[in-house]
């Protein structure tokens, strides 16, 4: 009979664990948390395959910060622009952790496989005690040429266990939207609103140079009498000369001159 | 019986267990530089940022940054070393501090730790360090200046050179031009007068 009762009990816990696990679980997928944690297993040849293990003794967490989302299900990253997440990573075991890498990736949507763009790999050779937690920050810009198409963005943290073992932590493998920034005002628009706007001045300046030469011709029917009198013809007579500007004393001497001719200074001379 | 009363004794710490570790706080702390240039004796400002993704707020959290040594750093405003009674649930606090390098050279800077308690009841201090930002160069105040000096003292030695040049023409175009309006204003008067 106790044999039976321990047996229940036994049972039950079992059962309490695993349902704790499997809310632990949908807990974390609704927390964006991807932590299919896989180990790199060393093959005969140099390539190196993936193979899903138990949940070993790391705990991550992803969070985007710029930019930052409401609905944590539609991931949208501007192109050309900065993009930061930081990855909480927590030792829940009882030996130490060697973060090694983290390295993001945009990858073609139909293929994982299929790298498009390769971000920064970060050396990170981080130990990390039981028990405690380290953040760490990444940024990277998405190429401003894949603006408005989805790709699949791959995050993977590798770590080692204190034997040496690789791990890999899958933190994102999905697919986000590359979305095109809405600018303001840039430069090129700029000119162009100011070249046309000048385009427009002078074709009014134009316009106005016309109307008033065809205005011209129909009212006056060639040069107007008082333009005719204005016309320059050469000086004619001496009272025309203006002499204002010239300065008294430069003017004296010039009468001066004048009343005296040449052929009265020669007569003068012979007399 | 006996059994039955051990069996629901397991259950109970089992469940106790089992909440306690998934209501806990969870703090991701992030370093950064936000300065684009560091130059030797001219501030950085150096920004903490703590965002508690937990399920519970966090409480007792302490910020401690030793990263930067004060033979070669001094502290212009802001605490290095600070302490924040409670972070609620998807809340995030930032924290500034500006600091000012003594000397130039290559500098790593590295990560602050943090310790906070995780839940209301956690008796441990949950120990956590922030993202580093990594190495960085301080430039010298004197190769700063050699390219972002607005060379105040050069621009006015040019100017006083310049003068000459400039001057010169000047007071002759205006000398000549005061004669003749002398000249244009006395004739004006003599025709009023007239």
């Amino acid at each position: 009979m106790k044999f039976k009762w321990t047996l229940l009990c036994l049972s039950l816990l079992v059962a309490s664990a695993g349902f704790v696990r499997a809310e632990d679980e949908i807990d974390t997928d609704e927390e964006m948390i991807v932590s299919e944690d896989q180990v790199l297993v060393e093959t005969e040849g140099d390539e190196s395959i993936l193979e899903d293990v138990e949940p070993t003794d790391a705990d991550t967490f992803l969070l985007f910060t710029k930019p930052v989302f409401e609905e944590k299900a539609s991931i949208e990253l501007p192109a050309g622009r900065l993009s930061e997440f930081l990855v909480g990573f927590t030792n829940k075991g009882s030996n130490d952790l060697v973060l090694e890498t983290l390295d993001a990736s945009l990858r073609y949507p139909m293929d994982f496989n299929f790298h498009i763009q390769n971000f920064t790999t970060v050396l990170l050779e981080k130990t990390i005690p039981p028990g405690s937690q380290a953040t760490l920050g990444y940024a990277f810009i998405p190429a401003d040429a894949f603006a408005g198409r989805p790709f699949g963005l791959s995050i993977n943290l590798a770590y080692r266990d204190i034997e040496g073992k690789q791990m890999i932590s899958k933190l994102y493998n999905d697919t986000v939207n590359i979305i095109e920034v809405e600018e303001g005002l840039d430069g090129e628009t700029l000119f162009l609103y100011v070249l046309m706007a000048a385009a427009c001045v002078l074709l009014l300046v134009c316009g106005q140079q016309f109307l008033y030469s065809v205005g011209k011709k129909r009212v006056g029917g060639g040069l107007p009498n008082r333009t005719r009198a204005n016309l320059e013809t050469g000086t004619k007579s001496s009272k025309q000369v203006d002499m204002d500007w010239v300065p008294k004393n430069v003017l004296n001497h010039l009468n001066k001159q004048k009343a005296q001719s040449p052929k009265q200074k020669r007569a003068k001379k012979t007399d | 019986m006996y059994s039955l009363k051990s069996f629901i004794i397991v259950a109970l710490v089992c469940t106790s267990l089992t909440v306690s570790s998934l209501d806990t706080a969870r703090l991701l702390v992030s370093k950064q530089v936000l300065n684009k240039l560091l130059v030797q004796d001219s501030d950085i400002l150096v920004k903490y940022t703590i965002y508690n993704v937990g399920s519970v707020p966090a409480t007792n959290v302490i910020l401690q940054d030793s990263g930067f040594p004060a033979e070669a750093f001094a502290t212009v405003k802001g605490n290095l070393n600070i302490r924040f009674n409670r972070i609620p649930s998807g809340a995030n606090v930032t924290h500034a501090v500006v600091i000012k390098p003594l000397t130039y050279g290559r500098f790593n800077f590295s990560a602050a730790v943090v310790q906070y308690k995780s839940s209301e009841n956690a008796e441990e201090p949950q120990f956590a360090i922030s993202s580093e930002p990594g190495e960085g160069y301080i430039i010298s105040y004197a190769e700063y200046d050699k390219k972002f000096s607005p060379h105040l003292l050069d621009w006015f030695a040019f100017a006083v050179m310049s003068l000459p040049a400039v001057v010169a023409p000047f007071m002759l175009w205006w000398v000549s031009k005061s004669k003749y309006e002398l000249i244009l204003k006395q004739k004006r008067e003599k025709v009023s007068k007239d």
